[in-house]
This record gives structure tokens, sequence and C-alpha cells, in this order.
């Protein structure tokens, strides 16, 4: 077998048996090698982790396994990314996006799954944590020259921070500049259309569709 | 005597272990304790804090004198002393749910955003059902469509204690709420000191799953124990996610939870009334939300009881809810079920009949349902009375072989007593039950509800009183306004 088919096959099984350890590995060895590393990228650790996103729709696999799979990608695509930084290369990313929890929600773990699914279908994802007062969300989006600013709110109290951000930005006259994403238990599309958030996602899965389409073309 | 059905499962064995895993839990890593007066109270009794980290690391004797201050029986008082409830560690009594964010409609099927007006309906169907003893209310809920967000508790609470005579609880969820909901709750009592006396209502504490006392919850936590009001600290962790995946980690977490947190309330008013609370479930891993109606909440009800009742407190737990988004076979089975091993577990405070998805929404219909699963299982509860009178040895020498027991003064004496009669399950032959229009339970319960609302009344607040709890409202309100 070539060396790069056996070093995808690797790849490829690290992220199905949950592996950070062996996707570091294999990623290490695809730099020693010499391959295309974009390439690496992608058939290694892109396509596997959207399989394993697929296979988690349709519930074949549980959540934490899905976020053990998008742990090991992100431990390879690491070693990767090094080393295209050293010799000038670049991973295309569909889009930067700030995620968090609105101010005075301390709820996490629904955030924290969309932020996975998000980076596992190539987006570039900063978790800024929960409990964020608009303005910090607002300062984090511009700091990262971010494309999407991603609200999460578990609460119907604090769902209405959710607004704030939006009005801060219309405020700063920065909404154009940021594609607005609002989630979370008891937010529905007429709250993101109430409040004029750019749209609303379901559960993770939906999020990467929703953003998926919104983003079409914009790759960076 | 009379054998009382129960059901265990866990060993002393098991239940020791657990214990000794939530004391370990309590020295390292220790609760995250955000607020200052609970951080004070706990460096006043021993325990080691960090005050740069809020992290308190809680010796074992700090916790189990605590535990033991805690009372094994108390009375949560009623506008209507007949309906008192009389709380303790072999009683078994039910709180329904009444403030969720959407309300089921009957006629499209559809969840909508709960009003006020479904809250007084609410109420006074749960007043209405005789399976129903302390109620939930409006002062609890984050938001009720139309009402000023930050007076929503003020509104809820009025709505709901004018609707019912039974004790009506009221939020601890920020300190200036539970300052709002206590001048209220004062206003209906007569007074501060006689509220002290008599504590006509109770509420809610909860920590944050995992090892997290929340500040604002235990400030408003906190002024309910000045008054002595019954308090339960309820631990909502979810297998997987905020607890461990394994059902005896997440008791062991959950006790530590749950014994830390009335330890801060016994510190502050010792002998305060409390309940040990579980509202722990699974999270289901497919679709990354808590399972309400999952069948390992029986198991985490049972063993709940067990702990509680080892550190001889009463234990509140959590049952008839479910995740299905109709009043269907998934809503009757998920609830039956947990709803079983909860009542003979012996959890004695259990909470959340007429929700449904997942607790986002509850049901009129769905309260009037509840109430018959819940009459069924008292039945259960009530055990197999086996005496010389039962056992009817004497009445049958009189019927004889090949008589029968229809016409005997036996029958009619014990049928009431022995015999659950449900009053929505269809017993019918097929062409009765055609005739009479053929009818689900679910349209039985919608029948019951329009009745209800049209003839059940409740004793009205006194004139005086509700002018005050008015004033309140309108007060709350205007101070909100000025802040926004």
């Amino acid at each position: 077998m070539p060396d790069a088919e056996r070093i995808y096959e690797a790849m490829k099984k690290s992220i199905e048996t949950y592996d950070s350890d062996a996707a570091v590995a294999a990623a290490e060895e695809a730099v020693a090698a010499g391959l295309d590393l974009l390439e690496a990228v992608e058939v290694g650790f892109a396509n596997p982790i959207r399989e394993l996103g697929e296979s988690f729709h349709r519930m074949e696999i549980f959540l934490p396994e899905l976020t053990m799979g998008a742990d090991a990608m992100k431990a390879g695509v690491d070693v990767l990314e090094r080393a295209l930084d050293e010799s000038g290369g670049k991973i295309e990313k569909k889009a930067v996006v700030v995620i968090g929890t609105v101010e005075g929600d301390i709820h996490d773990i629904g955030k924290s799954v969309v932020a996975t699914l998000l980076h596992a279908n190539g987006y570039q994802v900063h978790d800024l944590g929960i409990d964020l007062p608009a303005t910090r969300i607002i300062e984090a989006a511009e700091s990262h020259s971010a494309d999407v600013i991603a609200l999460s709110a578990l609460l119907s109290t604090t769902m209405l921070y959710q607004r704030d951000v939006v009005e801060l930005l219309q405020n700063k006259g920065l909404k154009d500049k940021y594609y607005v994403l609002v989630g979370g238990a008891p937010v529905t599309q007429a709250w993101a259309d109430e409040i004029g958030a750019d749209g609303f996602a379901h559960d993770a899965f939906d999020a990467v569709q929703v953003l998926d389409k919104a983003m079409e073309g914009r790759a960076k | 005597m009379r054998f009382q059905p129960t059901l265990k499962v866990l060993s002393d064995e098991q239940i020791e272990r657990i214990h000794q895993a939530a004391l370990e839990m309590l020295m390292n890593p220790g609760v995250l304790v955000k607020s200052e007066e609970a951080r004070d109270l706990l460096k006043q009794a021993g325990a080691d804090i960090d005050e740069e980290t809020m992290i308190c690391r809680i010796p074992g004797n700090i916790v189990m004198e605590a535990m033991k201050s805690a009372p094994s029986s108390f009375t949560v008082h009623a506008r209507n002393p007949e309906n008192d409830v009389h709380v303790s560690t072999s009683d078994v009594h039910i709180e329904p749910m009444i403030g969720r964010i959407n309300c089921y409609d009957y006629a499209s099927g559809e969840a909508r955003p709960t009003t006020l007006e479904d809250v007084g309906h609410l109420i006074r169907i749960a007043d209405a059902m005789p399976n129903y003893h302390l109620l939930h209310s409006g002062a609890i809920m984050p938001q009720i469509e139309g009402i000023p967000i930050r007076a929503t508790h003020a509104y809820g609470y009025l709505e709901s204690v004018r609707n019912s005579t039974k004790p009506v609880k009221a939020t601890s969820r920020e300190r200036v709420m539970a300052e709002d909901c206590l001048r209220m709750v004062a206003a209906v009592a007569g007074g501060e000191e006689e509220l002290k006396k008599r504590p006509c209502t109770f509420t809610t504490d909860n920590p944050v799953a995992p090892l997290h006392h929340d500040r604002d919850q235990v400030e408003g936590a906190l002024l309910y124990a000045e008054y002595g009001i019954p308090i339960d600290v309820t631990s909502e962790p979810q297998a997987g996610a905020t607890a461990p995946v394994t059902i005896a980690g997440l008791l062991a977490q959950q006790t530590a939870d749950v014994i830390s947190g009335i330890t801060i309330l016994q510190l502050k008013n010792p002998g305060n009334p409390v309940w040990y609370g579980t509202c722990g479930s699974v999270m289901d891993m497919r679709v990354g939300r808590i399972a309400i109606g999952a069948i390992e909440m029986g198991l985490i009800n049972v063993a709940s009881a067990q702990m509680a009742h080892f550190y001889d407190v009463p234990c509140r737990g959590t049952a008839s809810a479910t995740d299905s988004k109709e009043l269907d076979f998934q809503a009757g089975y998920e609830k039956t079920a947990v709803m079983t091993m909860a009542v003979l577990g012996g959890v004695n405070k259990i909470f959340y009949p007429g929700t449904m998805e997942g607790a986002l929404t509850i049901s009129k219909e769905g309260l009037v349902l509840d109430n018959e699963i819940a009459g069924a299982i008292y039945r259960v509860l009530d055990g197999i009375d086996v005496v010389d009178d039962t056992l009817g040895v004497e009445l049958a020498r009189t019927v004889g072989p090949g008589g029968h027991y229809l016409s005997q003064r036996h029958t009619m004496q014990f049928i009431r007593k022995e015999h659950f009669m449900p009053l929505l399950a269809d017993r019918l032959i097929r062409e009765r039950w055609e005739e009479a229009g053929r009818k689900n339970m679910v349209a039985k319960a919608h029948e019951t509800v329009v009745r209800i609302l049209d003839e059940h009344e409740v004793e009205p607040l006194p004139e005086k009183t509700e002018a005050e709890l008015k004033r309140i409202v309108r007060e709350v309100e205007e101070r909100e306004e000025k802040q926004s």
C-alpha cells in the first residue's frame, strides 16, 4: 500500500476509535512522509469526522463519541496546521465563529456541542464560555475577525440577553458585519426574527446546516 | 399489622459507600459556593474556604451535624388549615407542576406560551384534584405571556394564591424576588410573625450540578431559611453530562450537592425544614438533552429516597414527567413507570405531574390524567390488609361453593376501600363505549377540565389581603420599570 493511503487510513481509524494519540501519530507521519497536508486534512480527518457527524445525526453513535472523535481530529489537525504554517500554507476554513452562552446563563453543554460540531465541519471556532456580557462577545468577535456570532441561552429569562447583543451590534453600526445565530431550549425562529438575528438553529446539527447555507461562497 | 409495600434499589452497604463518596467529594474537589454569606457560614463552622476560587472543602463532621439538625417531619401550612400538609419520611405527597413556559392547547394539540389566565386555571384544576397536596405556582415561572418579565414572580404568585387554598410555592431564585414573594406570603399569612409560626409556602433551592451553589439562588434560599420555610434542596444532575454517566456516580455527586446545600441552610437556621431532592436523570446521548421520562429516573428516585432516609430527612423526587410531545402511549408509559417506582420507593414529595415535552410544557388535561395515575399508585401503596374480616373465611361458608359475592354486605362494606375506581380509564364493552362517543382518556380529561373550570369554587382571599397583594404587585412592577 502506498504511504499516503496507509497514513490516511490510520488517520481515519484514529477518528473512528476516538484516539487523539493515534491521530497525532498519524499526522506526524504524514508530515514526515512529505504528504500533501491540505489533502491529508481533507481525506484523513475532515471526511471521517463528517461521517461521524452523520452517524450521530442518524443516532448510531452517541454524544461522547462525537465529542471525543472531534477532540482526536483537533489534535491531529493541530499537528498538520503547525507544519503547514511553517511552509506558508493555510487550511481553508468555512468561516470564523465566536460562540458563547449569554449573560446570566451558566449552561455550558449545548453550546459546547454546537462548537464541537461546527469545528468538526470546517469552521474555525472560538468558544468564549458562559455568562458573557454583550460587550465581551462583541469585543471577541472583533478581535478574532469573526464572520459569525453564535449565541446560546437555555433559560427564557436569559434569552433576552441575545437581544441585547443584537441591539449593541446595531448601536455600534456592526450588525451587517456579522451573521448572528441564536439557539437554546426556549429559542424559536419567531424569537430570532423578533430580535433581528440572522439565523436560528434547533440543535448542533441544524447549526452546521444553517451556517453552511449562510456561509456559501464565503470561505476564507 | 399492615405490611407496607416498599421498593428498594440499594443495600445498606451501597448507601454507606455512596455517602462516603459524597463526603470525599466535599473535601476534594470541594464545592463552589458563590454566595459570600454562605461561605462565611461554612467558614465559621470550620470548613476550609479559598476566597479566591470560592471553593469550600467541607469536612464530614460539619455536614453530619447539620444533617442531624434537619427535622424528619414538619408541616407546610395552607390558607385553609384543612389542607395543611404534614411532611415526614414515611408519607407520600404530590406536587403538580403549574408554571411552565408553554401550555398545551387541547383543541389544536400545539404548545403555546402560558398566560396569566392559564396559571389561574392550572392552579384551580390542581386545587380540585384530590391527589395533589403542595402546589407549584406561577411565582416560579421565568416568564408569563403578556406580563412584564421582571414582575413575573409577583403576578404569578397572586394569580396562584387566589385560586387555591392548598400550600402555594414561592420563588427563591434571586434575593429580590425572594423578598417580594415573602412580603406577599406574609400578607396572606397575616404578618411576618404569623408567617414564621405557620409557614404557608415552600420553595426549591437548586444546586447546579456538578458541585456548584449559585449566588442568586443561595441568597434567595437563605432568606427563606430566616423564616423557617420548608425548602427542597434539589440537584438536577444528568448522567454523562453534568454527572458521571454511572448511576452510582450520579448519586454520589448529587448527594454531595444536596447535603452541602442543606448544610448551608442548617447553619443559617438550625432545624429549618428541608427535603433531600433529586431531579436527576440521564442525558440522551443521541440528542444531547435530558431524558425526563427515562426509566433510570425510577432507579434514581428510589435510591434518592433511600439516601434521604439514611440522613433521616424527607425526600423530594421527580416523576410523572415525559419527553412526549403528546398525551399518548409514551407519556402514559413514562409517567406511570417512574411514578410507581417513586411512590413505592418512599419519595415523600413527588414533583412534575402535569408536565410533558421534557417539562417545557404544562397541560391542564395532563394534570387531570396524572391525578388518576397517582390515585392508582396510592392504592398500591395501601397494600393488602390481611385480617379475619378481609380473609372472609366465615363469608365463604355463607356463600358456599358455586355461589357469588355480589349481594353480600361484606362486598358493599369493603368495595370502596379495596378497589380503586378510575374516573378516566375506560372499562365498558365496545358497544357501550361507542354509544358513549368512543372517548379516550385524554378526551375525558378535557371534559373534566371544562367541568372544573366551570364548577370548582375556591374560597376567595379576604378583600384586604387581595388589595395588599395587588399593591405589592404594582410596587414591584413600578420598581422594575424604573430600573430597566
